[in-house]
Protein backbone atom coordinates (compact mmCIF):
# COMPACT_ATOMS: atom_id res chain seq x y z
CA UNK A 1 0.00 0.00 0.00
CA UNK A 2 1.25 3.55 -1.07
CA UNK A 3 1.56 5.59 2.25
CA UNK A 4 3.39 8.87 2.20
CA UNK A 5 7.06 9.15 3.12
CA UNK A 6 6.46 12.02 5.68
CA UNK A 7 3.96 9.50 6.79
CA UNK A 8 6.33 6.64 7.49
CA UNK A 9 8.96 9.06 8.91
CA UNK A 10 6.23 10.09 11.74
CA UNK A 11 5.77 6.66 12.48
CA UNK A 12 9.47 5.70 12.82
CA UNK A 13 10.57 8.35 15.21
CA UNK A 14 7.52 7.60 16.82
CA UNK A 15 8.49 4.03 17.81
CA UNK A 16 12.06 5.12 18.36
CA UNK A 17 10.76 7.19 21.13
CA UNK A 18 9.05 5.13 22.39
CA UNK A 19 12.63 2.50 22.14
CA UNK A 20 14.02 5.30 23.95
CA UNK A 21 11.03 5.55 27.13
CA UNK A 22 11.70 2.02 27.48
CA UNK A 23 15.90 2.23 27.72
CA UNK A 24 15.77 5.29 29.69
CA UNK A 25 13.78 3.57 32.20
CA UNK A 26 16.65 1.09 32.87
CA UNK A 27 19.76 3.28 32.29
CA UNK A 28 20.12 6.52 34.34
CA UNK A 29 23.45 7.71 34.92
CA UNK A 30 25.74 10.45 33.86
CA UNK A 31 26.59 8.20 30.73
CA UNK A 32 22.94 8.54 30.14
CA UNK A 33 22.57 12.15 30.60
CA UNK A 34 25.28 12.85 28.12
CA UNK A 35 23.71 10.72 25.70
CA UNK A 36 20.41 12.37 25.79
CA UNK A 37 22.02 16.19 25.81
CA UNK A 38 24.63 15.17 22.80
CA UNK A 39 22.50 12.56 20.86
CA UNK A 40 18.93 11.60 21.51
CA UNK A 41 17.29 15.26 22.15
CA UNK A 42 19.56 16.94 18.82
CA UNK A 43 18.22 13.93 16.99
CA UNK A 44 14.74 14.37 18.34
CA UNK A 45 14.50 18.51 17.25
CA UNK A 46 16.48 17.58 13.94
CA UNK A 47 13.48 14.45 13.05
CA UNK A 48 11.00 17.01 13.95
CA UNK A 49 12.28 20.04 11.75
CA UNK A 50 12.80 17.44 9.09
CA UNK A 51 9.52 15.50 9.44
CA UNK A 52 7.33 19.38 9.37
CA UNK A 53 9.13 20.48 6.60
CA UNK A 54 8.13 17.05 4.30
CA UNK A 55 5.12 17.23 5.49
CA UNK A 56 4.28 20.58 4.23
CA UNK A 57 6.05 19.64 1.49
CA UNK A 58 3.82 16.67 0.62
CA UNK A 59 0.95 18.68 1.58
CA UNK A 60 1.76 21.33 -1.48
CA UNK A 61 2.73 18.67 -4.37
CA UNK A 62 -0.78 16.87 -3.37
CA UNK A 63 -2.21 19.72 -3.65
CA UNK A 64 -0.47 20.73 -6.93
CA UNK A 65 -1.73 17.32 -8.93
CA UNK A 66 -5.61 17.73 -6.98
CA UNK A 67 -5.75 21.14 -8.31
CA UNK A 68 -4.31 21.03 -11.74
CA UNK A 69 -6.60 17.88 -12.67
CA UNK A 70 -8.68 19.22 -15.60
CA UNK B 1 13.43 -6.02 29.16
CA UNK B 2 13.59 -9.54 30.10
CA UNK B 3 14.27 -9.67 33.88
CA UNK B 4 17.67 -8.76 33.37
CA UNK B 5 17.78 -5.91 35.77
CA UNK B 6 21.28 -3.14 35.85
CA UNK B 7 24.39 -3.78 35.70
CA UNK B 8 27.26 -1.82 36.52
CA UNK B 9 30.02 -2.21 34.38
CA UNK B 10 33.88 -1.35 35.64
CA UNK B 11 33.49 2.70 33.53
CA UNK B 12 31.14 3.01 35.93
CA UNK B 13 28.16 2.75 33.61
CA UNK B 14 24.58 1.26 34.99
CA UNK B 15 22.35 0.21 32.80
CA UNK B 16 20.09 -2.69 31.23
CA UNK B 17 22.05 -4.47 28.60
CA UNK B 18 18.75 -5.71 27.05
CA UNK B 19 17.07 -2.45 26.91
CA UNK B 20 20.16 -0.49 25.55
CA UNK B 21 20.65 -3.02 22.45
CA UNK B 22 16.21 -2.76 22.38
CA UNK B 23 17.13 0.81 22.01
CA UNK B 24 19.91 0.25 19.51
CA UNK B 25 17.90 -2.00 16.88
CA UNK B 26 15.42 0.61 17.14
CA UNK B 27 17.87 3.36 16.15
CA UNK B 28 19.16 1.40 13.30
CA UNK B 29 15.98 0.39 11.99
CA UNK B 30 15.29 4.49 12.23
CA UNK B 31 18.36 5.16 10.36
CA UNK B 32 17.12 2.45 7.63
CA UNK B 33 13.55 3.69 7.32
CA UNK B 34 14.28 7.34 7.13
CA UNK B 35 17.09 7.06 4.47
CA UNK B 36 13.81 5.41 2.32
CA UNK B 37 11.81 7.85 3.41
CA UNK B 38 14.60 10.58 1.86
CA UNK B 39 14.64 8.57 -0.88
CA UNK B 40 11.26 8.54 -1.61
CA UNK B 41 10.66 11.92 -1.01
CA UNK B 42 13.20 12.67 -3.85
CA UNK B 43 11.41 10.50 -5.99
CA UNK B 44 7.62 12.18 -4.81
CA UNK B 45 9.07 15.60 -6.20
CA UNK B 46 10.12 14.64 -9.39
CA UNK B 47 7.06 12.96 -9.77
CA UNK B 48 5.01 16.15 -9.29
CA UNK B 49 7.35 17.91 -11.58
CA UNK B 50 6.94 15.63 -14.50
CA UNK B 51 3.31 15.24 -13.92
CA UNK B 52 3.15 19.11 -14.12
CA UNK B 53 5.30 19.40 -17.37
CA UNK B 54 3.28 16.80 -18.89
CA UNK B 55 0.12 18.99 -17.76
CA UNK B 56 2.01 21.71 -19.32
CA UNK B 57 3.01 20.37 -22.39
CA UNK B 58 -0.55 18.96 -22.96
CA UNK B 59 -2.45 22.33 -22.33
CA UNK B 60 0.50 24.25 -25.08
CA UNK B 61 -0.27 22.27 -27.27
CA UNK B 62 -4.13 23.03 -26.94
CA UNK B 63 -3.71 26.09 -26.76
CA UNK B 64 -1.48 26.19 -29.55
CA UNK B 65 -4.27 24.19 -31.74
CA UNK B 66 -6.98 26.77 -30.71
CA UNK B 67 -5.01 29.73 -31.72
CA UNK B 68 -4.29 27.85 -34.81
CA UNK B 69 -8.57 27.42 -35.35
CA UNK B 70 -9.07 30.87 -33.93
CA UNK B 71 -6.62 32.80 -36.81
CA UNK B 72 -7.97 30.64 -39.27
CA UNK B 73 -11.91 31.28 -38.00
CA UNK B 74 -10.52 35.30 -38.56
CA UNK B 75 -9.21 34.57 -41.46
CA UNK B 76 -12.59 33.50 -43.07
CA UNK B 77 -15.49 36.02 -44.08
CA UNK B 78 -17.57 36.90 -41.30
CA UNK B 79 -17.81 34.13 -39.03
CA UNK B 80 -18.69 34.08 -35.35
CA UNK B 81 -14.97 33.07 -33.98
CA UNK B 82 -15.74 33.86 -30.53
CA UNK B 83 -15.84 30.29 -28.98
CA UNK B 84 -12.40 30.27 -30.84
CA UNK B 85 -11.43 32.98 -28.60
CA UNK B 86 -12.83 31.73 -25.34
CA UNK B 87 -10.87 27.97 -26.18
CA UNK B 88 -7.83 30.58 -26.37
CA UNK B 89 -8.34 32.37 -23.56
CA UNK B 90 -9.22 28.91 -21.12
CA UNK B 91 -6.22 27.34 -22.51
CA UNK B 92 -4.09 29.84 -21.86
CA UNK B 93 -5.53 30.08 -17.99
CA UNK B 94 -5.03 26.56 -17.69
CA UNK B 95 -1.18 26.64 -19.00
CA UNK B 96 -0.68 29.46 -16.70
CA UNK B 97 -1.97 27.99 -13.67
CA UNK B 98 0.26 24.97 -14.37
CA UNK B 99 2.83 27.18 -14.77
CA UNK B 100 2.63 28.88 -11.59
CA UNK B 101 2.40 25.44 -9.59
CA UNK B 102 5.39 24.33 -11.42
CA UNK B 103 7.14 27.62 -9.96
CA UNK B 104 5.70 27.05 -6.50
CA UNK B 105 6.62 23.59 -6.78
CA UNK B 106 10.46 24.73 -7.56
CA UNK B 107 10.36 27.15 -5.07
CA UNK B 108 9.05 24.86 -1.95
CA UNK B 109 11.48 21.74 -3.50
CA UNK B 110 14.51 24.26 -2.87
CA UNK B 111 13.32 25.34 0.75
CA UNK B 112 13.15 22.00 1.44
CA UNK B 113 16.69 21.01 0.55
CA UNK B 114 17.91 22.81 3.97
CA UNK B 115 16.39 20.87 6.74
CA UNK B 116 16.97 17.67 4.29
CA UNK B 117 20.29 18.12 3.87
CA UNK B 118 20.90 18.50 7.60
CA UNK B 119 18.63 15.79 8.32
CA UNK B 120 20.52 13.79 5.90
CA UNK B 121 24.01 14.59 7.61
CA UNK B 122 22.15 13.29 10.80
CA UNK B 123 21.62 10.26 9.44
CA UNK B 124 24.80 9.19 7.31
CA UNK B 125 27.19 10.43 10.63
CA UNK B 126 25.39 11.79 13.93
CA UNK B 127 22.92 8.72 14.37
CA UNK B 128 26.26 6.12 13.10
CA UNK B 129 27.87 7.36 16.07
CA UNK B 130 25.52 7.18 18.16
CA UNK B 131 25.05 3.22 17.14
CA UNK B 132 28.66 2.95 17.80
CA UNK B 133 28.58 4.37 21.44
CA UNK B 134 25.41 2.20 22.23
CA UNK B 135 27.37 -0.46 20.86
CA UNK B 136 30.50 0.42 22.81
CA UNK B 137 28.56 0.78 25.88
CA UNK B 138 26.69 -2.85 25.59
CA UNK B 139 30.26 -4.53 25.21
CA UNK B 140 31.48 -3.14 28.50
CA UNK B 141 28.42 -4.25 30.28
CA UNK B 142 28.09 -7.65 28.65
CA UNK B 143 32.16 -7.67 29.85
CA UNK B 144 31.49 -6.13 33.48
CA UNK B 145 28.29 -8.99 33.75
CA UNK B 146 30.96 -11.57 32.77
CA UNK B 147 33.18 -10.81 35.23
CA UNK B 148 30.40 -10.64 37.84
CA UNK B 149 29.17 -14.28 37.16
CA UNK B 150 32.51 -15.20 37.31
CA UNK B 151 33.03 -14.00 40.72
CA UNK B 152 29.77 -15.94 42.00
Amino acid sequence: MHTRPDRDGEEQLRLLGAAWEEAAQHWRDEVARQFDSGHWTPLVQQSRTYLDALRALMDLLETAERDTEF
Amino acid sequence: MGGSGGTSSGSGVHADVEALKGFHEALVRFRHVQRSVAERSGDEIEMTRASLAAKASHWQARLDQSQAEFDACRAGPGADCSGYARAVEQAGEWLEHIRRWQQRVDEAAGEFRGPAGAFWDLLQNDLPRAESLLLALIADLQAARRVQAGAS
